[in-house]
């Protein structure tokens, strides 16, 4: 049952010789130009987006550097603790990024902290445990950040969707607290309707799954020289294991941000507009 | 059976914000019969209707509820003993009928039918869309949605203060049979004379503050 396991071994046993080059520093600087150029249609159009475009990109080079520079002496080096300590760096990270998104929530950062934490350790902890993601920093670093950034984006959505419902529906929901509800009983369609609007993209890539778009970790090793049927055993793993921690994440975030709206008496606290 | 002397409060005080919302208010209000709290936009008389069901939590002074401090209720046996109805109804649900059971789910449809009747709806319109009803349907339908959880008493939010005069008038019926039947109502709103022929007292309230009761044909309140 071994499948995420040693992926040299799986592109050398491959029948297909053939990989993808990769680009040089030449074509690397080419690529550029396509951000200049979306950058220059959008100072043109007035978008008031150049600089954040341009800034990302920068930003996304140097970070790419540092990254790669930093997985090579993991990959070599640190082992299974070490790659584990850089998938926590990973959900650190992301948790601010999530909270900065529903900063009006109370306690946002632990929320997103918890809930992409607690997605990403169940549904990794479970297949390194089972043996089905390898235990070696080679897999585990790039699989953790794949589960963490959907784990990230179902907890901001959740959070963000919560946030809107608890300022809009205010008056619904002091209708049913009214009534003797508890905070949760009160809270409960709109903590529904939350998490749904928050999965419908990760379900919606799990139903098109190489019908509209190839994954990236299939594309990856069919980049790699891997047959396309080696590639998909790999790519199932992935997505059950996105969708799942997606689906945890976004729970939890629910569960928590809806306790933390409702004070000692079930009163709903006062929630601004999200960003 | 009609309370007594339904709430006691005594220097209440509310701040948010740094502004004082609520300054110092300290009265009763009458079990049984219908309380009228009277005052212009921003008085904070709104707020205070919130307090008596624990919506809003006073930053110093007190409470009591049929003589008990309302802290010490349970906060959701409070609220079913305390309903409020907001200015605007809010229908949580698609159909007359699931409307009457957000709070009663074992509600009888003959019983949705009685409480129906008890605010002068329709009785036989179970499956009426709550979304089709006018303002005055939707208020007595909010005021049914309150009576299922057999509240004391009824806090009421300028309660015909969004609708047309005939419906207006209905409403002020309904409310008049409520109290007739031993529930207590405390409602709120700006206009003295609105109220002046349903309410049995009258308290005006300024910038926080109370500053005069009486029956409605004695206060001198000026909007």
């Amino acid at each position: 049952m071994i499948i995420i396991q040693d992926l040299g071994a799986i592109v050398a046993a491959s029948p297909l010789t053939t990989t993808a080059a990769i680009p040089d520093w030449v074509g690397v600087a080419a690529s550029v130009v396509l951000v200049a150029l979306a950058a220059l249609i959008a100072l043109r159009q007035h978008l008031g987006i150049t600089r954040e475009l341009l800034w990302a990109s920068l930003r996304a080079f140097v970070q790419l550097l540092a990254v790669g520079a930093a997985l090579t002496i993991l990959f070599d080096r640190a082992g299974l603790l070490g790659a584990l300590m850089w998938v926590t760096g990973m959900v650190v990270i992301a948790g601010v990024v999530a909270a900065g998104r529903a900063k009006s929530l109370p306690h946002s950062k632990r929320t997103a902290w918890m809930s992409i934490g607690l997605g990403t350790a169940t549904t990794l902890g479970i297949l390194l445990v089972l043996g089905v993601v390898q235990p070696e920093p080679i897999v585990v670093v790039p699989v953790g950040g794949m589960v963490v950034s959907g784990a990230m984006t179902a907890a901001s959505m959740t959070m963000r969707q919560i946030a809107a419902s608890a300022m809009n529906e205010r008056p619904a929901i002091e209708a049913r607290l009214a009534l003797g509800q508890t905070g949760s009983e009160a809270f409960a369609p709109f903590l529904r309707g939350g998490v749904r609007t928050a999965l419908v993209p990760a379900i919606d890539s799990t139903k098109v799954v190489g019908l509209i778009a190839l994954p990236g970790a299939m594309t990856g090793l069919i980049l790699a020289g891997v047959s396309p049927v080696d590639a998909i055993r790999y790519q199932i793993v992935v997505m059950y294991m996105l969708l799942a921690a997606a689906a945890l994440s976004s729970i939890l975030a629910a569960r928590l941000t809806e306790r933390s709206l409702f004070d000692d008496a079930d009163r709903l606290r006062r929630v601004g507009p999200t960003k | 059976m009609p309370l007594s002397d339904a709430f006691a409060f005594d220097s209440v005080v509310l701040e948010r914000d740094d502004r004082r919302i609520l300054d110092g208010v300290s009265d009763h209000i009458h079990g049984g019969a219908t309380t009228a709290i009277i005052g212009a936009s921003g008085s904070g008389k709104s707020t205070f209707l919130r307090l008596l069901n624990r919506l809003e939590e006073p930053t110093s002074g007190s409470i009591a509820f049929d003589g008990q401090l309302l802290d010490s209720y349970d906060v959701h046996d409070l609220r079913r003993r305390v309903g409020l109805v907001a200015q605007r109804p809010t229908m949580l649900t698609p159909t007359v009928l699931e409307e009457l059971r957000v709070a009663a789910p074992e509600l009888s449809e003959e019983a949705a039918q009685a409480l129906l009747g008890r605010v002068a709806l329709e009785e036989h319109a179970l499956d009426r869309d709550t979304a089709s009803m006018s303002g005055g349907e939707q208020q007595r339908l909010a005021l049914a949605r309150a009576l299922t959880v057999n509240p004391d008493v009824l806090l009421l939010d300028e309660p015909t203060s969004a609708l047309d005069e005939r419906a207006a008038k209905s409403v002020d019926r309904v409310i008049s049979d409520l109290v007739d039947g031993g529930l207590t109502v405390v409602l709120v709103s700006h206009d003295l004379d609105r109220v002046a022929y349903i309410a049995h007292h009258v308290l005006v309230m300024e910038r926080g503050r109370l500053v005069e009761r009486g029956n409605p044909n004695d206060v001198r309140y000026l909007e």
